[in-house]
């Protein structure tokens, strides 16, 4: 078993973290944080990221006080048998929940914005198993496919960056505050559950070559993931000006359907295999993820044969929803205000129940001898 | 070895994106009927219907690949009544023989009728509906149905279609005849509700000259007077439209002074004519660019009454000299020149501007866009309402002129000596 654990360095790690959670720059989530928040949108990237550094760092320090130990054991460990199973349970069900609502919106983009006569079952179909099959190949495939992919992706990222910017105009920014300040705010940091991924990041800990990996390669993927959808969401304001933002389901693929590049008019084409392989990496480590919980809580040593059929269960509970650009947006949004608390009180928990115990003095001493 | 891996891994990706460009929505080049432009009318008898008509291009005619040489014609017209230019699309397959696409339409064309229907905006906004419809594509304006306009715009020279509309709106955008006109811009200022958006205004008929004092610039569409053998379309001057519905036009003058007032625009080289201040008789040939950006002082949140001043650094080079007046060695004339050219460009500035604030209420030169940034909020700036204060704020214009080149050959012979 030992032998078989599939290591993974710093750079792969980082491509997943970017792929993983920069790619919501491209579906809904800026709608969602629009919607409240207007022109002023952009901000709550960066807020939220400031935000975000807080239960990172604290469950860097809970986390990374064990060697070896994934998120999942140390919260078996510090919370008990019980408790620790119900809270991980809760964590999958999350994780769950949002895959299904995540993969269905992927599935609505592409089928509205550019297979409209493609039955869905047969997009969502293929869509997972191409995800499915790069799941079940492991971590290890899955960074470095995500590694490979991932300087073709920000270039193409690059150059709509680039022709959005040309064809914008900065005075869409304005008035700076959009709603209010407080506002601003508020409703960011409800929405702080766009970085939970993070959370789940802390599961893949003892598959990283080093602690000092994968402290680097967290922070490095944070900052990086604030700036790409921060800057993608100003650039949108750029391009659209708010009243009409508000409006748009998928800003992203709006953009690339306005853009133009000389006497080339339809650029989308050119940007879509792009972003739907980004979509595949993404999606194959959510399957992963919601695998390597399964396989932990059920004591199921080979889960990563459980991902065909969970791949099976999500493509169908994804079809149920009736109109889904408006139903999943709605339950998206709901899951983000759901999550956010979890997402931010159970690291402050975890690190205050390590405290109480004397995990940490517990480790030094460990460090002593 | 990594790489080999990666490498194969990569081809893998690259084969399962086959599986997704096509299937269902697979569709052959040979087999669609490329619609370019789609004009909507009202339609005769029902409210609630309007007429479409499509303008769809044949792809064979005047490429270079022509195999056989085939003897069809570049385009296909088709009018006809439909619920909306969605659903008219399998409609116009009854008649076309091949599948319809709106992928490469590059415009939509409103009769003026219809633009200035309070009704229009409901149809309008089918275009961010559909799935194939972009957003920069361009609106225009006919004088007459649209119906009319497309079957009687023949181009001689540039029979494609798509060619033709590409050519012609570009280059009225570079000198300064039509507005630029995206859609995405009419949507953005409708939905923002704020200033006024310019269409681009067209028609194929020849309409009644207005009585002017001979300013030739002071021309909308269907006032263009000319002969010979060549088309009969003209696009001149812009369609005002104000909350999503039409409201006036303007000429070619005036839509080339919101070009120069716009900050959001990039104003091309502009050809036009001024009072000569040595002889009445004469016109001077100008041309006019943008020398530098506006400059804005806005004072907006003060107890005051609130007012704009608006700086316009202008070059121009004076391309003819009728009443050969001695230029190069005069620096009086040449002031004095000057002066009466600032004074000219400065009377037609504030004209304008008194006319948006008296007719219009609000104005096409996307000024609210800079107001923006003088307010924190967007409650602020809401409860402002930049339309109901734009009437009855004070607006100045100065003009920052600054004189080029006399052409190419700067002198010329004094007239005196010459009739000597």
């Amino acid at each position: 078993m030992e032998q078989s654990k599939q290591l993974i360095g710093i750079k792969e790690y980082i491509a997943i973290v970017i792929l993983m959670i920069g790619t919501k720059l491209s579906d809904d989530t800026p709608a969602i944080l629009f919607e409240q928040i207007k022109n002023a949108g952009w901000m709550a990237p960066i807020i939220n990221g400031i935000i975000a550094i807080i239960p990172i760092y604290l469950l860097m320090k809970v986390v990374g006080n064990y060697k070896d130990k994934s998120l999942a054991e140390v919260t078996d460990h510090l919370f008990g048998k019980f408790f620790g199973f119900i809270i991980l349970f809760t964590l999958l069900v999350v994780a769950f929940c949002a895959t299904i609502v995540d993969t269905a919106i992927y599935t609505d983009i592409i089928g509205t914005m550019y297979f409209t006569k493609t039955p869905t079952i047969i997009i969502y179909g293929i869509l997972i198993v191409v995800c499915a099959y790069g799941a079940r190949r492991g971590f290890e495939q899955i960074g470095s496919a995500a590694w490979t992919v991932f300087p073709y992706l920000q270039v193409s990222l690059l150059l709509a960056l680039i022709l959005s910017i040309r064809e914008g105009n900065t005075a869409f920014l304005f008035p700076l505050f959009g709603p209010g300040p407080w506002e601003i705010a508020k409703e960011s940091s409800l929405r702080l559950s766009i970085y939970a991924d993070f959370f789940y990041l802390f599961l893949f800990f003892p598959l990283i070559k080093s602690k000092k990996d994968f402290i680097k390669g967290t922070w490095l993927g944070l900052v990086f993931i604030v700036l790409n959808i921060a800057i993608f969401m100003t650039c949108f304001v750029f391009l659209f000006d708010y009243k009409t933002i508000m409006q748009l389901s998928y800003p992203y693929h709006e953009v690339i359907r306005t853009i133009s590049m000389g006497f080339l008019t339809n650029m989308e084409t050119f940007f879509l295999p792009f972003w739907l392989i980004a979509s595949f990496v993404r999606f194959s480590i959510y399957l992963y993820i919601n695998a390597l919980l399964i396989g932990h809580l059920f004591r199921i040593r080979h889960f990563e044969y459980l991902i065909p059929s969970l791949a099976t269960l999500i493509v169908f509970l994804g079809l149920i929803p009736e109109s889904p650009t408006f139903t999943i947006f709605n339950l998206k949004e709901k899951i983000l205000l759901i999550a956010t608390p979890l997402f931010f009180f159970l690291p402050v928990l975890m690190w205050v129940v390590a405290m109480f115990k004397g995990e940490f003095k517990h480790a030094n001493k460990k460090k002593r001898k | 070895m990594q790489i080999r891996k990666n490498a194969s891994k990569f081809t893998v990706f690259l084969f399962i994106l086959l599986f997704l460009c096509g299937c269902w929505d697979q569709k052959e080049v040979e087999e669609l009927a490329y619609v370019i432009a789609v004009g909507i009318d009202k339609a005769e008898d029902h409210e609630n219907r309007v007429k479409i008509s499509y303008l769809i291009a044949n792809p064979e005619a005047g490429s270079t690949a022509e195999g056989g040489g085939s003897q069809e014609p570049p385009r296909e017209i088709i009018s006809f009544e439909a619920d909306d230019f969605i659903s008219s699309k399998n409609l116009a397959n009854t008649v076309i023989t091949k599948h319809v696409t709106y992928d490469l339409l590059r415009m939509i064309i409103v009769s003026e009728d219809f633009a200035r229907d309070e009704n229009f905006i409901r149809w309008i906004y089918d275009a961010t509906k559909s799935m194939e419809i972009r957003r920069d594509i361009r609106l225009l304006v006919s004088k007459e149905d649209t119906a009319t306009f497309l079957q009687n715009n023949k181009p001689v020279l540039e029979t494609r279609p798509h060619e033709y509309f590409e050519k012609i709106l570009d280059i009225g955008n570079e000198i300064g005849t039509t507005p630029p006109s995206e859609l995405n811009t009419f949507f953005r200022i409708t939905e923002a509700d704020a200033d006024l958006f310019l269409g681009i205004y067209g028609t194929t008929e020849k309409g009644e000259k207005k009585e002017s004092d001979g300013d030739p610039d002071e021309i909308t569409a269907g006032e263009f007077k000319y002969e010979g053998e060549t088309n009969t379309t003209q696009f001149v001057g812009s369609a005002v439209f104000k909350e999503g519905k039409m409201i006036d036009t303007l000429t070619i003058e005036e839509t080339r002074l919101s070009y120069l007032l716009n900050p959001t625009l990039k104003p091309g080289f502009f050809l036009g004519t001024f009072p000569d201040p040595f002889d009445d008789k004469y016109r001077i040939v100008t041309r006019i660019e943008a020398n530098g950006p506006l400059k804005f002082d806005m004072k907006l949140n003060g107890g005051n009454k609130p007012s704009i001043h608006v700086k316009i650094p202008l070059l121009l080079e004076v391309m003819s000299n009728h009443s050969m007046t001695d230029y190069p060695k005069d620096a009086k004339k040449r002031k004095k020149l000057k002066e009466s050219l600032k004074e000219d460009i400065t009377r037609k500035f504030e004209d304008f501007v008194k006319k948006t604030q008296e007719e219009y209420k609000t104005e096409p030169f996307g000024w609210s866009l800079i107001a923006r940034k003088q307010f924190g909020t967007i409650k602020a700036w809401e409860n402002f309402d930049w339309m109901k204060t734009y009437p009855g704020m004070k607006i100045e214009v100065s003009v920052q002129l600054k004189l080029g080149k006399f052409g190419r050959q700067s002198d010329l012979p004094r007239l005196e000596e010459v009739r000597d």
